[in-house]
């Protein structure tokens, strides 16, 4: 490109024609050439964990690439102890969802592998108990019934839990053992009553809603977002926790009127991972989002984070940050 | 007994009932499994092209500007009076029967969901009309030349987007240097060893080859500037390219003119490729398609522009552009409502979304065909090495004989352990182990290649048995030598076999979803990978955390329409590997 300087102002010679040209030949090539640096180090971000949270997770990341498409993000729906012990906790992964918080073993088994986290909350959810549409009968249940329902030593039918109700056999309809919904249901309906074997266990949500619809005897839980989205499908059950029936929603939830079944959701962003900007970067837009109502709301079914809790969220993460980046 | 005292007066008769109820039996018993799927195919392909919501106009509109015309190409193929009459009334015929028996049953036993009887009569009808009339023709000279046309036409355009795709996770700039100082000089050397007949030539041209490639592989970081990739692809690609389909033509001893044509079309194509953006495919890589399009039509139509007869075929991708423009312009001006469908172009051009409308599989779908190309190189080699050291080089007696029996047993075995437990040799192994890293490439399509390990094995052994001992005995016979028995007899007879074997077991590989999700593969990433050591996502793991989404039209739309793109890869994957099959068996 320094040739083009060689004619300068003298008429068209042969040379400056020449020189010209090689000019623009030096041009013409230079558009068609690219900067040959080896790939620079790759942006990506591996996320795994929960199928609770992976909706959201994968809703906010999208948003998230549409803005920095140099970064490359990847999600995995792997359970939440799946995610923990196969992948997080070896240091494989830069975020791990969870619909529970972390267990003792896993915090063991990360320590040992070195690797730090914070814990975030990503949004909130309502565990919902479905029924068949047309059962009339159990649409309020107290937290005691939903136990004698789901524990080790289960009712067998409907009139063994409560006498109203009719003398039909229960089929249950409920969360795989290695899923967190599972985990959460246990702590907090069963405690150590254990849950019962005898019932379809899945990862699918799906599945659950039609076991639920095509049996009126039947009963299932599972997340909100299913049941929000699916509305027609199956009916959700009130549930009183001594205070009145409460019906899962996004507002009872929110206010925490809706008990014991309403749960946060969480995400764990490591250490290691925050001290890389294109890592911290998108770990602050996800807190900036979980009070988006479009998103958490709308698009997933889930409870956006309230201003405080938010607040909180962030105020940690900018402190995890700054420690990580020293 | 009466039987009994009638045969010793008359002639011996054996009742035929018991063998006419074996004959039904089987009948019905490969008839369910067919029905089944027929039934599963057709809700998914309902599903993903949105045919619930289709009016009749509009399916009416295309059935007379696409399917009449077609079924009507193939009807003057055959040029048989019977032939057409006998079509005319089953299409007529079935129209009556779907509607009324369709109607029956709605009002005798209740409603069908998302079926009408216009797509009762598409699916059950039509579409197997097509298929014989399909059939039928293809073995005439005009239906040759016509579904050859059209074949060259989506094969050549296929096979370009499979290499554009192969080549996202490829450096460009050190395959330019590796194809300018290493294949370039290397396939000349070789080039010019034949003309000479000088010996030592395969041995220079691979060590040219690889001095170019070492060489290469030193410049690429002290080198600063490069041709842009389209410029890469039309050097290293569209200019072989063009070459290639010239030479074709050129040793079919065509007229220079004709020769040039071909070539210079190509190189033109391919040039023009540079220019075609594209959503999906990275800048520059439509010199692939357009070229390896252009070639493929540009060698058939040389050859079927001399044959006696058959040349109308040729109009018949006219026909068919026709008729869908003609649909397409009727649909839009008499404002007939069209379907929403979920397999769409942008579909398959663009990434994951939280909104079933906005969703699209690209990235899994280069993930699926990148991994799924390693495994069919990996698994061939493997399998195939592994045959042949089995069946024509390990003794059959003593204690070899019995360690390769052990082997052997072991094979057979393996090709029945559960995938899942493939996984998590995969996690161990080459993830844990080796450190191929969580759901790359490498560490995915290593664990698929071992999961088929068993049966590509299996398949080849079977293949190298079925080669006639005569052969090989003949080859000592002539004196030559073990390894030039195998080579030049025993392989290309049992290659068409071998071939077969690859075949089915890569369309296990290609859905296989419990071993990816041991090895890390991703569920959902949103561009595709960059290189053979990012984080993949496949089909089948996309499809997987779709079905389990909340929305109905994510379960239902977006599902189908993965399912049919999966079921199209692995048509097109199984279709290459068959025609490369039969063009083998054809040669011997």
């Amino acid at each position: 490109m320094e040739s083009d300087q060689a004619g300068d102002g003298r008429g068209i010679t042969r040379r400056s024609a020449l020189a010209s040209a090689a000019g623009l030949g030096t041009v013409a090539i230079a558009g068609c050439t690219q900067s040959g640096g080896s790939n620079d180090e790759e942006k990506s971000i591996n996320i795994a964990g929960s199928s609770t949270v992976f909706p959201l997770m994968s809703a906010i990341a999208e948003d998230y690439e549409s803005e920095n498409p140099e970064v490359n993000i990847s999600i995995s729906s792997t359970g939440s102890g799946g995610g923990f012990s196969n992948f997080f906790c070896v240091g494989e992964t830069d975020f791990n969802n969870a619909s529970r918080p972390i267990q003792p073993e896993e915090e063991e088994l990360c320590a040992e592998n070195g690797v730090e986290y914070i814990e975030l909350i990503a949004a909130t959810d309502a565990l919902t108990v479905v029924i068949n549409n047309d059962n009339d009968f159990a649409t309020e249940m107290t937290v005691e019934e939903l136990a004698q329902v789901w524990e080790s030593d289960a009712a067998e039918t409907w009139s063994d839990v409560n006498s109203e109700w009719p003398d039909e056999e229960i089929n249950r309809f409920g969360a795989a053992d290695t899923s967190g919904t599972y985990d959460y249901f246990v702590e907090t309906v069963l405690g150590d009553r254990g849950h019962t074997d005898d019932y379809s266990a899945t990862e699918q949500d799906n599945t659950i809603a039609s076991g639920v619809e095509g049996d009126e005897f039947a009963i299932g839980y599972f997340g909100f977002a299913y049941w929000y989205q699916n509305q027609e499908q199956v009916s959700r059950v009130a549930i009183d926790n001594g205070d009145g029936p409460v019906l899962p929603s996004l507002d009872t939830a929110a206010s925490g009127d809706y008990q014991p079944l309403s749960r946060s959701l969480y995400t764990y962003p490591a250490m290691s991972s925050l001290a890389e900007e294109h890592v911290a970067d998108f770990a602050r837009f996800f807190v900036d989002q979980t009070d988006n109502e479009q998103i958490v709301a709308e698009e997933v079914g889930y409870v956006p984070a309230t201003p405080d809790v938010k607040q909180a969220q962030t105020e940690k993460l900018e402190a995890a940050i700054e420690d990580a980046q020293g | 007994m009466a039987v009994e005292t009638d045969t010793e007066t008359e002639f011996g008769e054996v009742s035929r009932l018991r063998g006419a109820i074996f004959e039904y039996v089987s009948l019905g018993a490969s008839v369910v499994g067919l029905l089944a799927l027929a039934a599963l195919l057709i809700y998914v392909f309902v599903d993903a092209f949105g045919l619930a919501t289709a009016s009749p106009a509009w399916l009416l509109t295309y059935f007379l500007t696409l399917v009449v015309p077609y079924i009507g190409f193939c009807l003057y193929s055959v040029g048989d009076r019977a032939f057409t009459r006998k079509v005319a009334l089953a299409l007529g015929g079935g129209l009556v029967v779907t509607a009324v028996g369709f109607t029956a049953i709605e009002t005798l036993v209740g409603t069908i969901p998302r079926l009408t009887w216009q797509l009762a009569y598409l699916f059950l009808v039509a579409t197997p009309t097509v298929a014989s009339v399909t059939f039928v023709a293809s073995r005439e000279p005009v239906g040759t030349v016509g579904f050859g046309l059209i074949g060259r036409l989506i094969g050549g355009a296929a096979l370009g987007c499979a290499v554009a795709v192969m080549f996202i996770v490829i450096d460009r700039p050190l395959w330019f240097l590796v194809y300018t100082l290493g294949v370039l000089p290397a396939v000349g050397v070789a080039a010019y060893g034949r003309r000479t007949d000088f010996e030592w030539t395969a041995v220079a041209a691979g060590v040219i080859g690889l001095v170019g490639f070492v060489v290469a592989t030193v410049l690429r970081p002290v080198v600063g500037i490069y041709p842009s990739d389209g410029l890469i692809y039309l050097w290293t690609l569209g200019i072989p390219l063009a070459v290639g389909a010239a030479g074709i033509v050129w040793l079919r001893e065509a007229s220079r003119k004709r020769v040039a044509a071909v070539g210079g079309s190509t190189l033109l194509a391919a040039a023009a490729g540079i220019l075609l953006g594209s959503s999906a495919l990275p800048n520059g890589s439509g010199v692939i398609v357009t070229g390896a399009t252009v070639a493929a039509i540009g060698v058939y139509l040389t050859e079927a522009v001399d044959a006696d007869a058959g040349r109308q075929g040729l109009l018949l991708p006219v026909l068919l552009a026709v008729g869908a423009l003609a649909g397409a312009a009727v649909v839009q001006l008499v404002g007939i409502t069209t379907p929403e469908m979920w397999l769409t172009p942008e579909y398959v051009t663009s990434a994951p979304s939280n909104t079933a409308a906005e969703a699209g599989l690209y990235p899994a779908i280069v993930g699926s065909i990148i991994i799924i190309g390693i495994v069919a190189v990996l698994s061939f080699v493997l399998g195939v090495g592994a045959a042949v050291f089995l069946e024509e080089y390990a003794a059959g007696t003593g204690l070899v004989g019995r360690i390769t029996r052990l082997f052997q047993i072991n094979i057979a075995n393996l090709a029945a352990v559960p995938s899942v437990v493939y996984g998590l040799l995969g996690l161990g192994l080459f993830a844990n182990l080796l450190g191929f890293g969580f759901g790359t490439a490498v560490t995915i399509a290593l664990t698929l290649s071992l999961l088929i390990l068993p049966i590509t094995v299996i398949s080849a052994q079977e293949a190298l048995r079925s080669v006639p001992d005569e052969l090989r005995q003949g080859s000592y016979a002539m004196g030559a030598t073990r390894w030039q028995t195998i080579k030049n007899v025993v392989l290309p007879e049992a290659m068409p076999g071998m071939l077969t074997g690859t075949i089915l077991a890569l369309g296990r590989a290609i859905g296989e979803t419990a071993p990816l999700i041991m090895v890390g593969a991703a569920t959902t990433v949103f561009s595709a990978p960059s290189g053979i050591w990012s984080r993949f996502s496949a089909m089948p793991m996309q499809i997987y955390a779709w079905a389990n989404f909340p929305q109905e039209e994510f379960r239902y739309g977006v599902v189908a329409a993965g399912v049919v793109t999966l079921l199209i890869v692995l048509l097109a994957m199984n279709g290459t590997a068959i025609i490369i099959r039969n063009r083998m068996e054809r040669e011997h």
